[in-house]
């Protein structure tokens, strides 16, 4: 249990000092619980996120960086691999390809990855991902803008 | 009828003592007669057991020809075999079709290129897991290549061994696929915690049981702690050392002429559906290739098992890693299909059939418990005879006691047999109404004429012989020694009209039926250790 902590209180340090460096990703740690983060990250450019800032919510379990933090989406997001409800990711990496080579930071990075390039070919959200199989690239972008508009960018006046 | 006593007699008296068969069947005197249809030749035995104590030697086998075949170490034959699940031929067709490199690729398998390495490790090491800085004799090389810190490795195999992933421990690094060398983990694990390092061997031993297939645990409760081996075909029934009979591929009681999957209906049908079943037949599928249940805890529809097989989670169907919803070939998930309408009408009828057929078989195998009994009673009115006249032999009253048992069972599984055989649609039998018809009344006369001689067997098997004069006990006899004769040959014929008139290849490709074993079945034999012994 110890070497979790550890870990995660160098994954800390790291944020701090990385926190320039990717303009991308905000991580912040739970004030009094390490295994409590959040993210915010911006939805990637030349996509229907674009401007969209999204708020994740990672739960860590004590066996990390062997076994993968638990990720979901807080802000809503219409995307063929998130839950609609839930918020749940459908990634291989946060399940069987998990390498305790991760980190969360990578999780992100791997998170916005995802955004830019969906699967839809193992959705969650089945609607999303028909748009997308069907061929509608149009009307899935704008459902995703439309969502993106209403949860994740600041209302303006 | 007339000529079956005839011939039964001829066999009776000119090749009672025929010595061509193996000398355990000696003791059988009835054994000779019956088998006038030759059975196939008996190469060895079909199935052995393993014992606790014999699956090390058991498993070394196998390892020794891989290791031998290839020049392996042993953790790397072992990953193999694993992997090609214990498959010793499967493993040399794919090294002759596709090559050593991708065999081994496939199963996780590098052969050491890195092992001098780590003499040119710097003092310091940075392990990138608890990104602390490391010296160089406080980390571990691997196989292929990747290097991380001693407690990092530990903990990584503790978690593994205790998700129970004790065969296929990979490499830390994200994308290497290479399977952990055994020894390292071992010495690692058990500096931590030697009972964890002995539970991660046993794991490794008994993977030679639960990802094979020619080995099955026997499902008797409480566990005897043995398993079978089989030869070469797992459709058979076979009978444990501790005594239990079942059937090797479905694991459930020994069932022919029924088939495993309508063995399975019935069985399903006519237990109460518990909780617990309501539950797994919910929230589970079992793994298009081991079997196992899978539960799914969330994600999307393609899911993984344990054993690595990819599945569609909709319609239970094997899929390849590059699955996608639109194209998965061989099965067409969620296309609706069936025809509605004659549905509620039919729903009753099909209750009254399955009822008339549970019915007979319900009363069969009562009559069966029933007869068990008569053992004891049979022993008994053998030793009252045996006083009165000491030098016959009585071999022939356990003999058709035997052939009884043997024969009821066959009769009360035929019904559940039929059941699904001549209706129920859960099977999908696709045949012709007037196919139907002629398959059924060519099954019904011979179920008959089985059902017909077993009972008169039984009512001759109770009579109070031990009270009977010599000749009387001398002509019952001879009638419990010719209905044994036609009961068996009734059964073997039954079977023989299953597989060659009733069911076409394609059905039997599903509906494979453990061969008709006229002496019963076969009791696995100790395994014959065929390798030397390791100094």
């Amino acid at each position: 249990m110890q070497a979790s902590r550890a870990r995660l209180f160098k994954e800390y340090k790291e944020v701090q000092r990385e926190k320039v460096a990717d303009p991308d990703i905000q991580l912040v740690c739970d004030d009094s619980n390490i295994f409590k983060w959040t993210a915010l990250i911006k939805g990637p450019s030349e996509t229907p996120y674009e401007g969209g800032i999204f708020q994740l919510a990672f739960a860590v379990p004590e066996q990390y960086p062997l076994q993968p933090p638990q990720v979901r989406f807080l802000t809503k997001i219409f995307h063929p691999n998130v839950h609609f409800k839930t918020g749940e990711i459908c990634l291989d990496i946060l399940k069987n390809a998990w390498s305790p080579a991760w980190t969360l930071q990578s999780v992100c990075r791997a998170i916005i990855a995802l955004m830019a390039h969906p699967e839809p070919d193992s959705p969650l959200n089945c609607d999303s991902g028909n748009l997308l199989r069907s061929g509608d690239i149009r009307g899935y972008q704008s459902m995703a803008r439309m969502y993106a508009r209403l949860a994740a960018m600041p209302k303006k006046g | 009828m007339e000529d079956y006593f005839s011939s039964a007699d001829e066999y009776c008296y000119h090749d009672y003592y025929d010595d061509d068969d193996d000398d355990r069947d000696a003791s059988y005197g009835l054994q000779e007669i019956e088998t006038e249809v030759p059975l196939p030749c008996t190469k060895g035995p079909s199935c052995e057991v393993i014992t606790k104590e014999s699956l090390l030697a058991a498993q070394r086998e196998d390892l020794r020809r891989i290791m031998d075949l290839l020049s392996l170490k042993e953790h790397l034959a072992r990953t193999l075999l694993i992997h090609y699940r214990w498959d010793v031929d499967k493993v040399i067709v794919v090294l002759v079709e596709k090559g050593k490199d991708k065999l081994y690729a496939e199963a996780g398998v590098t052969v050491s290129e890195h092992d001098n390495l780590s003499s040119e490790l710097p003092s310091m090491v940075m392990c990138i897991i608890c990104i602390e800085e490391v010296s160089a004799t406080e980390v571990t090389t691997m196989d292929c290549g990747h290097c991380f810190c001693n407690n990092c490795w530990t903990e990584h195999f503790i978690v593994k061994i205790n998700e129970g992933q004790s065969r296929r421990i990979r490499c830390m690094e994200f994308n290497c696929y290479a399977i952990c060398d055994e020894a390292k983990i071992r010495s690692l694990v058990s500096a931590r915690d030697p009972n964890l390092s002995e539970k991660f061997d046993r794991f490794l031993l008994e993977s030679y049981i639960e990802d094979n297939k020619r080995v099955k645990w026997c499902p008797s409760v409480p566990h005897c702690g043995n398993a079978i081996r089989i030869k070469d075909d797992e459709f058979c029934e076979v009978e444990c050392a501790c005594g239990l009979q079942f059937c090797f591929n479905c694991l459930s009681e020994a069932h022919s002429p029924c088939s495993c999957l309508m063995w399975e209906l019935w069985s399903k049908k006519c237990q109460d559906e518990s909780e617990t079943v309501n539950w797994i037949t919910v929230h589970t599928k079992p793994c298009p290739n081991c079997n196992k249940l899978v539960h799914k805890d969330g994600g999307c529809n393609l899911v993984c098992c344990v054993c690595g097989q990819a599945f569609c989670w909709l319609c239970g169907g094997p899929t390849g890693k590059e699955h996608t919803w639109t194209s998965i070939s061989g099965h067409s998930c969620g296309q609706y299909k069936e025809d509605q309408g004659k549905k509620t009408e039919r729903a009753k009828m099909d209750l009254l059939r399955y009822i008339h057929y549970h019915n007979l078989f319900k009363a069969h195998t009562d009559s069966f418990k029933r007869e068990a009994e008569l053992k004891e009673t049979i022993q008994e009115k053998i030793s009252h005879l045996e006083e009165r006249q000491s030098s016959k032999d009585f071999s022939w009253v356990t003999n058709g006691l035997d052939r009884l048992f043997r024969s009821r069972r066959v009769l009360s599984y035929s019904y559940p047999f039929a059941y699904y055989m001549f209706g129920d649609d859960s099977v999908k039998l696709e045949m012709t109404k007037e196919e139907k018809e002629i398959k059924q009344n060519l099954f019904e006369e011979q179920q008959q004429q089985l059902h017909a001689n077993v009972e008169k067997l039984s009512l001759f098997m109770g009579e109070p012989f031990d009270r009977y004069p010599e000749d009387e006990v001398e002509e019952l006899r001879m009638k419990i020694i010719n209905l044994s004769v036609i009961t068996d040959r009734l059964c073997r014929k039954l079977y023989e009209c299953i597989e060659n008139d009733l069911l076409d290849s394609i059905q039997l490709v599903r509906h494979r039926i453990a061969p008709y074993m006229s002496r019963g079945l076969e009791k696995a034999s100790e395994l014959s250790i065929c390798w030397e012994t390791e100094a």
